[in-house]
């Protein structure tokens, strides 16, 4: 059946700056804010858009990610129209086909996919970041403006608009110029990666694209660029809301303490648009006789008797009497416990941090700046030493530094 | 895949459940800070292999409806059986009135009875707390070779007069049957059973055309000589509601870690309705001791022995100690309560105290404002 607007979920980026996070996930997959990982904020936003067809482009380390979103039931996208399609690369006929090879030759090879649909317009999204938005607003900008593409901006820090890609404009938001990470920036409006595109003019762009031998097949670097040169209709849309780039452990550490601000930034606790997650059913979070939790989140399957301040848990984490827990992000099933002290961490699903080992710590100055990360499964021995910034893959041994 | 069907009983309306039944009936009470009473039965089925389960409702139902939906929570959303709701048949000579007992609920979905595929069926109320091994109880039920298979427990958890007790021989096999007796006599009886569908059907004919309405009564006292009636006896942890006084003792019994172990064992997930709410927030001042905290509360002002059920407002200077929250339950600033039952969406506005005591806690009934 035809849709007026389907959206393209790039998900298929290794995240490898975030490091032991991703040694078994792709970025999208990795766990945020207690209850959600990251893709669940652009699947969210897609359904409460009133987008109901949503293809997720899927490449690096898929099986989690897959299993994930499964029949899309969590986001009201198991549906007999529509929903949510999982898309591999795969071969076709005389074996043509290959790996992804940049974010437009992703889409490139699903044109089959999206034709299907018969759609006015496609909505690319990637899976890295954390935000609400309507999409449906930006749509309407992009019909009444005409555009053949818009592309989502957010004012940046002139200081910081040299290491993006910034969209320079005449006085009615049509872009002239868009320049990469630009030395001298021009315009503090940087794209966020969010892309409306009118269908045929996309499809052609991609077409041409794949003949070119030299491109990199890649939005940024080349399907944008080449738009603009040939003339087209390029507009920007103005976001100001809560948007973080979540590419890095201090950039995904950074964003989870923002959560903690309930009323500002991404409001988790919004009915009226509410980010939609698979969990799995665990009792209520019990909180022990000589427990201590300030400022922090928490949720099912906990269990906390130690100290809990400034942090996010997520489910099934166990913090022993006597453990503390500051400034860190504990996922699914880590465990600390008696006498451990974690601060400034992130420890990663079913680490065990045994009694009166230390993790992290907390830093003096922007020196011994770093948050330490324990990665998935790993035991950190007791009364062993993980240092500020470390990055522990294997086992820490009994008194063991790391 | 086993060769067992589920039937669940979810009509039963306590009347000394005051308050908590204003909305609803039992089945549908809210219980261990995020599930209903029926979640426990529920998921006891599915987790035994059973796909098939006929949920027998009667009135007050729409709460449960609400709650159970199409199934699929429980994975019982399926094409081919799953779940399937039985509201009363109500015309023709059929009951439409309350049902007397159990025997006149079967009786009236007795076309469903006869169309069930599986050859077993397990009856259950769906106001019970407990994580049943169903799948050991029916292998006992063929091991044993018994006509009907009976879950008892022997530690006395329901009110004497709402209960029946059994007392077997040491073979296991039923020998006497104390029907709602002023104190307990030997082992309480979950009214959980196992028989094949034959005989289900045969017992319930006898009973309709005898006019005996109770199960317990018409079948396992009447029938114990004639038919081979075995007991199983449960170890596990047991929560029956036949007042509120009881309600919140059981309640209460979960923030012991042995009993959340029982009911909550991670091999046999109790599974409930699912409603994506964020995580719990604590706030700067927040102080929290030995409670039991769902999902999507604010948390500001102090919680000792308490439970909170989904989206709860406690806000700054609050005092809570030995309360039930259900689910939204706002705590202006400064308010305290002890001993005390808020239902769905309850506004406590600041200030205002409410004390209830251990043997009377104060029941508030939903969407009141104090």
């Amino acid at each position: 059946m035809k849709k007026e607007c389907v959206a393209m979920l790039l998900a298929g980026g290794q995240g490898s700056r975030l490091k032991a996070l991703t040694r078994h996930v792709a970025k999208p997959a990795v766990p945020f804010g207690g209850k959600y990982r990251i893709i669940d904020f652009p699947l969210s936003n897609c359904v409460n858009s009133g987008i109901d067809t949503v293809g997720v482009l899927t490449q690096y380390r898929p099986l989690e990610l897959n299993s994930y979103i499964g029949n899309g039931e969590p986001w009201d996208l198991d549906r007999s129209d529509g929903g949510v399609h999982i898309l591999p690369p795969y071969l076709g006929e005389n074996e043509e086909g290959s790996w992804y090879k940049g974010t437009a030759n992703a889409i490139f090879q699903n044109i089959n996919f999206i034709d299907q649909y018969d759609p006015d317009y496609v909505l690319i999204l990637s899976g890295d970041h954390i935000y609400k938005m309507d999409y449906a607003d930006m749509l309407l900008q992009h019909k009444r403006t005409g555009a053949d593409l818009t592309i989502a901006v957010q004012e940046v820090p002139i200081e910081e608009a040299s290491r993006m890609g910034i969209m320079n404009v005449d006085e009615d938001d049509k872009v002239y110029e868009f320049e990469e990470k630009p030395k001298k920036p021009k315009s503090n409006l940087a794209s966020m990666g969010i892309y409306i595109f009118s269908w045929a003019k996309l499809r052609k762009y991609l077409i041409d694209d794949e003949k070119d031998e030299k491109s990199s097949n890649d939005f940024g670097k080349n399907i944008i660029p080449t738009m603009l040169g040939k003339g087209e209709h390029l507009h920007v849309y103005r976001f100001a809301g809560y948007w973080r780039d979540v590419g890095t452990i201090d950039s995904l550490w950074d964003a989870n303490m923002d959560m903690l601000a309930t009323d500002d930034g991404v409001n988790l606790f919004d009915d009226d648009w509410p980010i939609f997650a698979r969990t799995p059913t665990q009792p209520p979070h019990y909180v022990g006789e000589d427990a201590t939790i300030v400022h922090s989140l928490l949720t099912g399957g906990c269990s906390v008797e130690g100290e809990v301040e400034h942090s996010v848990l997520f489910h099934s984490v166990t913090v022993e009497p006597g453990a503390s827990v500051k400034y860190s992000i504990l996922m699914p099933g880590a465990v600390v416990r008696s006498g451990a002290k974690v601060d400034y961490s992130i420890v990663a699903e079913d680490a065990v941090i045994e009694a009166g080992a230390v993790v992290g710590s907390k830093p003096t100055g922007a020196d011994d700046w770093g948050i330490a990360v324990v990665a998935g499964g790993v035991k950190v021995g007791k009364n062993a030493t993980v240092a500020p910034a470390a990055m522990v893959t294997k086992n820490v041994k009994e008194g063991g530094k790391a | 895949m086993n060769n067992l069907h589920g039937l669940v009983f979810a009509y039963r309306s306590n009347k000394d459940l005051r308050e908590l039944t204003q909305h609803r009936n039992t089945c549908s009470i809210p219980f261990g800070g995020r599930y209903r009473l029926v979640d426990f039965t529920l998921s006891s089925m599915v987790n035994a292999g059973i796909t098939d389960i006929g949920l027998i409702v009667h009135s007050s139902y729409q709460s449960l409806l609400d709650h159970v939906g199409s199934g699929k929570d429980w994975d019982l959303s399926r094409k081919h059986g799953g779940l399937r709701i039985l509201p009363p048949f109500g015309y023709a000579d059929v009951i439409s009135s309350d049902y007397y007992g159990r025997m006149d609920s079967l009786a009236g979905v007795r076309s469903y009875l006869e169309n069930i595929r599986q050859d077993y069926v397990i009856l259950a109320g769906g106001d019970l707390a407990a994580n049943l091994p169903i799948q050991e109880i029916y292998e006992q039920h063929l091991a044993t070779k018994a006509d009907i298979t009976t879950v008892v427990t022997c530690q006395n958890v329901g009110e004497p007069r709402s209960c029946t007790y059994l007392s077997s021989g040491p073979d296991g096999r039923v020998t006497d049957v104390f029907v709602h007796p002023k104190s307990p006599m030997g082992c309480e009886s979950l009214e959980v059973y196992i028989l094949s569908k034959q005989l289900l059907l045969s017992v319930v004919d006898h009973c309709t055309t005898h006019n005996i309405h109770s199960f317990s009564e018409g079948v396992i006292l009447a029938m114990k000589d004639r038919l081979h009636i075995h007991t199983y006896e449960f170890g596990g942890y047991v929560g029956r509601f036949h007042t509120v006084g009881a309600y919140y003792e059981h309640s209460m019994e979960l923030l012991d870690p042995a009993v959340r172990a029982s009911l909550f064992d991670p091999r046999f997930p109790i599974k409930t309705k699912d409603q994506s709410n964020p995580s719990t927030y604590y706030g700067l001042e927040a102080h929290t001791v030995d409670s039991l905290i769902a999902d999507g509360c604010k948390v500001e002002g102090e919680v000792d022995h308490c439970i909170l059920f989904r989206g709860v407002t406690v806000e700054k200077g609050a005092r809570l100690s030995h309360c039930i929250l259900f689910q939204g339950t706002h705590v202006g600033a400064g308010a305290t309560l002890q001993y005390a039952i808020t239902d769905k969406d309850v506004l406590i506005n600041p200030g205002r105290m409410l004390m209830g005591h251990e043997s009377y806690p104060i029941a508030i009934a939903k969407r009141s404002q104090v």
